[in-house]
């Protein structure tokens, strides 16, 4: 299991899914699985060196990245912590048993943790919710508690981060995890093989040294100490060495369809993978950390069915006959119109409604505005967008006032967040004053603004979610009023996610799942290393020449060297006031730039669940980001069988609609 | 100019006529089509007439009015329902006369503040209630179905132009022209049109007007669809190739262009006439579901195959919406499929024949 979530906390978890997941709620979180051997067999052996071999090479090659060391080597005056102290998580009534069914819009286009098409939603199933890590952010208080480590100790003046490994980790094959795989993660991820420039890059620069005592004990070194490097060094799943004995240039193909073997709860097993339908997880028998104190209350389910439904309405329907335990009601068609609390089912008590409020970086739902393109290269113009954009009546009609409006892209980091800045409201005014300053001064015969070339203004709005498509038509309709033309796209969402990959979008509906940090990432969506190749000359001036880059995550083209110098300057500050003032001045300038034009935000979630779905006491933890992800619910068989009998039989229960709001906090 | 037309024909169009469920089919769809060319005058929210200060104003057909010539403040189209409004408080000699559906099928249109589907209501003059962001329904369906019959209408000229054309050279020059047709047809017919559709579809870029996409959709539409017709045509002009009138023609001295128009393609209009109103069925039938998949016009452009898709994903909660698209589409389907059967009737010679 490749996966760093560090890499997959900034520059995955893109849109499409996640997004998805967002606005729908839990039911949808994606899935796939699995390893298909048949595939794997038509793929000739690779001749050559093994995996391992190739890894050992590369280590002796760069033996200043790679040390190996002894257990005397390692520094005692450290303070080793390791979490415990932390609250449990989940309920200690958990059952284990059952079965969850799930639902997912599209089937994985892979089963690989990197490279093409490996960033889709269903990494949820395999990696990013399942997969144990070294250790893992509190979902109540944000510390660190352990997993695949049993402590850690930091060292600022050398910039290291020191790891005790558990000894009982396995992998779901039953090999140990060892000091090997992450030295192999390093390995694996420098790989040009595995087409992931992000990875490469993330991987070749923001880590100088992995130190190897034992097989237990190893250690992370970082070029800054940055105020997170907890965060760095820790949010990693290491690679299964054992796993990649056939490593080569065809990576991408040879594992298109293998599961990689994981550290979590949860693997697929072969005849699971049916391609198109669906994916079985099942728990993995004597999990190694299944009596841990972090982990012994979760992953309660004996298994995971999740079939492809591709459409929103259905998975609705499959939800009210009982075909999915949970379905996610965020959206208020939903939560009001499609089951309302006076629903049978609700009213019986057969289904339970739940909001929760919960506390965490916001995903940034917006127009991202691609500024390579004619016109939205013109800040004129970018400025009109963002003031003939009415948010405002979306989240107030269409929402009915249930959301907020985003101010920035940074929202919900605290004090890294630069409360000063406030969204451009819908002025109709000032967007056509901007937009007669671009030359944009004539209405055309349908209300539409032209220039004296005769050009109309006139932008595609492309965007994968279909259940938001009626937010762009409204967007639409307000727009015209102040001359300006948005053609509306709505694609399936991984198409959606291509057009945006390979920058062919003028302006994009999106947003990027944001996961649980200290502070905002800037270099990802905002340096112009992502946005064109060799962006600027040596003096500083635009490059003539640039290409643009694709496959990055610079939606906007967002390209100025002054803030490349504040981004490689933020990412080198080790002071958190440093940093703080940095991203400020970051967000600010983001602002005046207007290639964004800020969405809403959505500060709980809800969900519709059968009634044999059991959550803790509190429903969830503070900062979780939907009713799933934390896998704390469990499933009660014989409460199924009554309450399916009750149904019939026309019983009641006490309806349950319940409110927490326990970590409600006002925007 | 008068119409000349032979007297088998004729016999047949009063044949038509004597069948009175396709009759009054027929009747009906056209006073739909004639109603749908002016539809604007309908069911819009452009007000019909303008009384402001002593002007008329038609604002109709014309360019846009931005609502500072009515002494509002904006500077974008006036919203006629609030001029109207507005006279009739202020109570002066200005007056506003709104079409009977005084909304456009794309204005977010909501009494209730929150932008939902609400049910019909006279009051309001949602006649067929609204969709699920507060559209006007009848007036998408208007406007969704006057594109679906002209779309398919193009479509139907489209194809018999080029499946007559090559079926007819098919059946007439024969040879090898008819062995490649034949091998060229049967592979390309084997080519699942919708997917094909799709695909092509999908990557059309954005930047395209409306009209220019439905122009590319119908133009896809047709490359994939023109062989069904070839096959018949060929049949045909192949039997009429044979007759001895076409021979006799031919002895006169008969150019090949004189016999395939003069002689040939008269004598198979049975066969074209009958195909009609069955290829605009499918045209229909293929426009709305790819709407209804999602591959059809862009949003927010009305088309029936979106509000069904919008009336099935809103079964139990809004049923106003399916109802009425499904309720547009069985009308405007039957009266074709009744139309056809009684063309096909009355172009049959075997008028009295009885199969055994």
């Amino acid at each position: 299991m490749t996966d760093l979530n560090l890499e997959s906390i900034h520059m995955t978890k893109f849109s499409g899914f996640k997004l998805m997941v967002l606005a729908l709620g839990a039911a949808l979180l994606s899935a796939c699985g699995g390893e298909s051997e048949p595939e794997n067999a038509a793929v000739a052996p690779a001749a050559g060196p093994t995996g391992s071999e190739q890894a050992r090479a590369y280590y002796a090659a760069n033996p200043d990245f790679f040390s190996f060391k002894t257990p005397a080597d390692v520094p005692t005056d450290l303070v080793w912590e390791d979490g415990a102290d932390l609250p449990d998580i989940g309920s200690p009534e958990a059952k284990k048993g059952g079965i969850q069914y799930e639902a997912m819009q599209d089937y994985p286009r892979t089963l690989r943790h990197v490279g093409p098409d490996s960033n889709g939603g269903f990494r949820n199933w395999i990696l990013d919710n399942v997969a144990v890590m070294l250790a893992h952010r509190h979902p109540d208080e944000f510390d660190y508690y352990p997993g695949l480590a049993t402590s850690w100790a930091v060292s600022q003046a050398t910039k290291t981060v020191y790891i005790k490994l558990d000894p009982d980790a396995r992998w779901s094959d039953g090999e140990l995890v060892t000091a090997d795989d992450y030295f192999f993660l390093f390995f694996f991820n420098r790989s040009e093989h595995i087409v992931a420039p992000w990875y490469n890059n993330w991987y070749g620069t923001q880590y100088t040294n992995i130190s190897k005592y034992d097989d237990y004990t190893i250690s992370l070194t970082m070029p800054e100490a940055k105020p997170d490097m907890l965060t760095q060094a820790l949010e990693h799943t290491p690679v299964p060495e054992h796993f990649y004995a056939e490593f080569g240039p065809d990576f991408v193909d040879r594992y298109q369809w293998s599961f990689v073997p994981t550290t979590g709860a949860y693997y697929i097993k072969d005849e699971d993978i049916v391609k198109g339908r669906s994916v079985t997880l099942t728990r993995v028998e004597d999990w190694w950390a299944k009596d841990k104190k972090f982990w012994r209350n979760r992953y309660n389910a004996d298994q995971v069915y999740i079939s492809v439904i591709r459409d929103t309405a259905k998975m609705f329907e499959a939800f009210k006959v009982g075909d999915l335990d949970m379905f996610g009601l965020s959206l208020a068609e939903y939560w009001y119109e499609k089951l309302p609390d006076t629903d049978p089912d609700v009213q019986n008590g057969y289904i339970h409604k739940s909001v929760f409020y919960n506390q965490r970086p916001r995903p940034n739902y917006g127009l991202w505005i691609n500024t390579d393109r004619p016109l939205l290269n013109n800040l004129d113009v970018r400025l009109g967008i963002n003031y003939a954009t009415n948010w405002d009546l979306v989240i107030e009609k269409y929402f009915r006032g249930e959301y907020q409006r985003m101010n920035t892209a940074f929202d919900g980091f605290g004090e890294f967040s630069n409360s000063a800045v406030r969204a451009r409201p819908f002025d109709i005014d000032k967007a056509q004053e901007h937009f007669a300053a671009a030359g944009f001064t004539q209405r055309g015969p349908d209300g539409i603004l032209t220039n004296a070339d005769g050009q109309r203004l006139s932008f595609t709005v492309t965007s994968g979610y279909e259940s938001l498509a009626p937010v762009l038509t409204i967007l639409k309709e307000e727009a015209a009023k102040a001359g300006l033309d948005f053609r509306i796209e709505v694609l399936d969402g991984t198409a959606a996610f291509k057009k945006v990959q390979e920058k062919q979008h003028e302006i994009q509906f999106t947003a990027f799942g944001v996961f649980l940090e200290m502070y905002p990432r800037f270099w990802e969506s905002y340096h112009s290393d992502n946005a064109y190749d060799d962006a600027f000359l040596e003096d500083g001036s635009v490059n003539p020449a640039r290409q643009i880059k694709v496959q990055t995550n610079n939606l906007e083209s967002f390209a100025d060297y002054e803030f490349d110098q504040l981004v490689d300057q933020y990412t080198v500050a080790s002071d958190k006031d440093e940093m703080v003032q940095l991203a400020h001045q970051m967000i600010q300038m983001h602002h005046d730039h207007a290639s964004f034009v800020p969405g809403f935000v959505q500060s709980f979630y809800r969900i519709g669940h059968w009634r044999w779905v059991k959550f803790p006491e509190n429903f969830n933890h503070k900062h979780s980001d939907s009713a799933g992800e934390l896998f704390v619910h469990w499933f009660d068989p014989a409460v199924k069988e009554e309450t399916l009998a009750a149904r019939r039989s026309g019983q009641a229960f006490e309806p349950q609609i319940n409110v927490y709001d326990q970590y409600k906090e006002e925007l | 100019m008068r119409l000349q037309l032979n007297p088998q024909t004729l016999k047949k169009l009063r044949r038509f006529r004597e069948i009175k469920r396709g009759y009054y089919s027929f009747v009906i769809l056209m006073v739909i089509v004639l109603v749908s060319l002016l539809g604007e005058l309908l069911i819009n929210n452009r007000a019909l007439v303008v009384s402001y200060e002593g002007e008329l104003f038609f604002p109709t057909y014309t360019d846009f009015h931005p609502g500072t010539e009515f002494g509002f403040q904006y500077s974008y189209e006036t919203n006629y329902r609030d001029l109207q409004e507005r006279f009739e408080l202020e109570g002066g000699d200005n007056w506003v006369l709104l079409p009977l559906v005084p909304y456009s099928p794309n204005e977010n249109h909501t009494v209730t503040g929150i932008f939902k589907a609400d049910p019909p209501s006279l009051e309001q003059k949602h006649y067929l209630g609204t969709d699920t962001t507060s559209r006007d329904i009848l007036a998408r369906l208007f406007y969704g179905t006057r594109t679906a019959l002209f779309f398919s209408l193009g479509f139907l000229v489209a194809v018999y132009a080029i499946g007559i054309s090559v079926g007819s050279a098919m059946g007439y020059l024969g040879g090898w022209f008819d062995l490649l047709f034949q091998r060229v047809i049967e592979i390309w017919s084997n080519i699942p049109f919708l997917y094909m559709v799709i695909i092509i579809f999908s990557v059309i870029p954005a930047t395209f007007s409306i009209s220019t996409r439905i122009a590319i959709l119908l133009a896809v539409m047709v490359l994939f669809s023109w062989t069904s017709m070839t096959y018949y045509m060929r049949t045909e002009t192949y039997k009429q190739k044979a007759r001895d009138y076409v021979s006799a023609a031919r002895i006169i001295g008969a150019s090949d262009a004189r016999i395939i128009f003069h002689h040939v393609l008269p004598n198979t209009l049975a066969t074209m006439v009958t195909f009609m109103p069955f290829t605009i069925v499918s045209a229909i039938t293929a426009v709305t579901a790819l709407d209804f998949l999602g591959f059809g016009l862009p949003p927010p452009t009305p088309s029936l195959g979106e509000l069904l898709k919008q009336g099935t994903e809103n079964l139990r909660t809004a049923p106003w919406i399916v109802t009425s698209a499904f309720g547009t589409l069985v009308v405007i389907l039957t009266l074709v499929t009744f139309i056809g059967e009684a063309v096909r009737e009355s172009f049959d010679p075997k008028k009295f024949t009885v199969y055994k």
